[in-house]
């Protein structure tokens, strides 16, 4: 078989589009200065209001249109990207770094330590995300560090329930019993032999976590309570194309829609991701 | 059966407890409340004479105790930007997000379960696919955007409905519909995925060959059987829909807790956004507890050995 057609054929197994589209998004938001056209926040009152060049009065110096103060739609989407994307990748990390030491503790040790645990992940767990970033915006202020807080502290509770489950299904192993008589600390059981066969699941909640954490995000700035004006977000983009949505729809259309692709592009790729880990598809 | 309620009751209580603790915790973080109320010419003695009065001169666990205490007895401050009490506020509006948040699970359940029901039947067709993509969008495009091109499609382009307000039953149906929509996705799929499940079990089988009609099947056996994953789920979506009730209201202008605590955000309003979120916090905890209690009920299995 040709090195061609081997290569067609790999990449026909793979979930193109959410891939595409997810390497767009984070090439916009490394170079945003580079490819917006305008400046996001340079308003032109002569300017607003004007619609995306393809309908009628638009015109290619504003692709997508302005908005009602006139900045650049496109523009304000493209570092709109780098706000979302940086935020929901801190968030993954650090939700990811927290959540998956407590569970796997929790899960290895047992007993009153993982008792004690779970009651603090539940708590977590149980509370609507949105209220708890909504306290601490009106706490604190709102600003990109509020949000990355609160979007945190609520996200690490999924990934120590898994963790904690998924630990728990291997602590019966005889892998894990030979360690121990071995003389392996409980640390070293933990990072060497436990941690990777859990970090197939791993990877699926996190590429499904993109999506929520953006959707959050964008809620809370929808809400007035995320990233504080002028910077801008998806979601206040939305949120400012409110008023005039009848006449120009396209300052919360194409924001949205940005939203939609990479939400759907996280959630498929998890999905692909779940489905190649899965040994007993991997034959089909 | 007793000894796990008892157990899931004083978890619950510790969970609450928690939850106190983070909410009293950012209460006092976010500055000094004393500088925010007193008046600009207050000299240093003005400012300890407020401070004694509002008992912020006190250790903070004791000023913990105070908060406790007094939201057991129901006084929850008072409004920083009105100040009226705020239990009364909450009194206020609570009935309204009560009667949007409930008949939107009312109305999100029936249309799920037709949905998933009938896409789990017509498994392949265009009735199936169809719903998953309706499911899919529905979970990717965000949903306070679809509130907004609902309001676009029905009150202004087509003006069926009105856009806002609460007043008789028309303004009702946007409002719970879009909010219906948050549960939608989930519950669709999830009891689309569990009648697939079931659908291929010996007994349903056996009631097929048994020559029951195909909607005795159905509904008599299969359905009663994929309902119970669902349960789980019931708590989530609960947490979901307040979640968007705080969206939807503050679209549709709804006079309820939702929007309540969306106007306390934007003039900084924090007893009032502390007592909604505690509030909310008993409600949530309440439900899973009850969820939990009635899956153990439910399944066996599910019990603390």
């Amino acid at each position: 078989m040709t090195r061609v057609r081997h290569a067609w054929q790999t990449s026909r197994r793979l979930p193109l589009v959410p891939i595409i589209i997810f390497t767009i998004v984070v090439f916009v938001a490394i170079f945003a200065e580079a490819i917006s056209p305008h400046d996001p926040n340079a308003m032109s009152l002569a300017d607003r209001l004007s619609p995306p060049f393809f309908m009628s009065e638009g015109s290619t110096a504003h692709i997508l249109g302005t908005d009602n103060i006139g900045r650049d739609v496109l523009s304000r989407m493209i570092f709109g990207a780098r706000i979302s994307l940086s935020i929901s990748l801190l968030v993954i990390i650090i939700a990811t770094v927290i959540g998956t030491t407590l569970g796997m503790v929790a899960g290895l040790r047992g007993g009153r330590l993982d008792a004690f645990l779970m009651r603090i992940t539940d708590a977590a767990l149980a509370f609507p995300a949105l209220l708890i970033a909504l306290l601490l915006a009106v706490a604190l202020g709102p600003s990109f560090r509020t949000v990355v807080l609160a979007l945190s502290a609520l996200s690490w509770a999924p990934f120590a329930r898994m963790m904690r489950g998924e630990t728990m299904k291997i602590r019966g192993e005889d892998f894990v019993a030979q360690a121990r008589i071995m003389g392996c600390s409980q640390t070293r059981i933990l990072i060497k032999h436990i941690f990777p066969n859990v970090v197939n699941t791993l990877v699926v909640l996190m590429t499904m976590s993109v999506g929520l954490v953006i959707l959050i995000e964008a809620s809370l700035s929808f809400l007035g309570a995320g990233i504080p004006p002028p910077q801008p977000s998806w979601g206040s983009m939305v949120a400012d194309g409110r008023e005039k949505f009848a006449t120009a729809w396209w300052i919360s259309l194409f924001p949205a829609l940005a939203i939609g692709a990479v939400v759907l592009s996280g959630n498929f790729l998890g999905d692909w991701i779940r489905d190649k880990m899965d040994p007993r598809l991997r034959q089909l | 059966m007793t000894r796990f309620i008892i157990i899931r009751l004083i978890q619950a209580f510790a969970t609450l407890i928690v939850i106190s603790i983070v909410i009293f915790a950012l209460a006092r973080a976010s500055g000094d409340p004393v500088m925010l109320m007193a008046p600009p010419m207050a000299t240093n003695e003005d400012l300890e004479v407020i401070r004694k009065h509002l008992g912020l001169d006190k250790s903070l666990p004791e000023q913990y105790w105070v908060f406790i205490k007094n939201m057991v007895r129901g006084d929850l401050g008072q409004s920083v930007q009105n100040r009226k009490d705020v239990t009364e506020l909450i009194a206020n509006r609570l009935p309204n997000t009560a009667k949007l948040s409930l008949s939107a699970i009312f109305v999100g359940i029936l249309t799920s379960m037709i949905l998933g029901v009938t896409a789990a039947v017509k498994r392949g067709t265009w009735v199936d696919n169809g719903v998953k993509l309706v499911a899919i969008l529905g979970q990717a495009l965000p949903s306070f955007w679809l509130a907004i091109v609902a309001i676009f499609i029905f009150a202004g382009w087509l003006g069926w409905l009105p856009a806002g307000g609460m007043k008789g039953p028309a303004t009702f149906v946007l409002p719970v519909l879009t909010l219906s929509f948050f549960m939608l996705p989930i519950y669709t799929r999830l009891i689309r995925s569990s009648m697939l499940e079931v659908l291929d079990t010996e007994y349903v089988k056996l009631a097929r060959i048994k020559g029951l009609s195909e909607k005795a099947v159905i509904w008599k056996h299969a359905f009663r059987n994929a309902i119970i994953p669902i349960l789980t789920a019931t708590g989530i979506t609960f947490a979901t829909i307040v979640t968007g009730a705080v969206i939807i209201e503050m679209v549709f202008a709804w006079p309820g807790l939702g929007r309540l605590m969306a106007d306390a955000l934007n003039q900084r309003d924090f007893p009032v956004i502390q007592a909604s979120v505690m509030l909310v916090a008993v409600v949530v905890l309440t439900v899973n507890l009850l969820v939990d209690i009635a899956y153990a009920w439910v399944d066996p299995r599910i019990r603390y050995d």
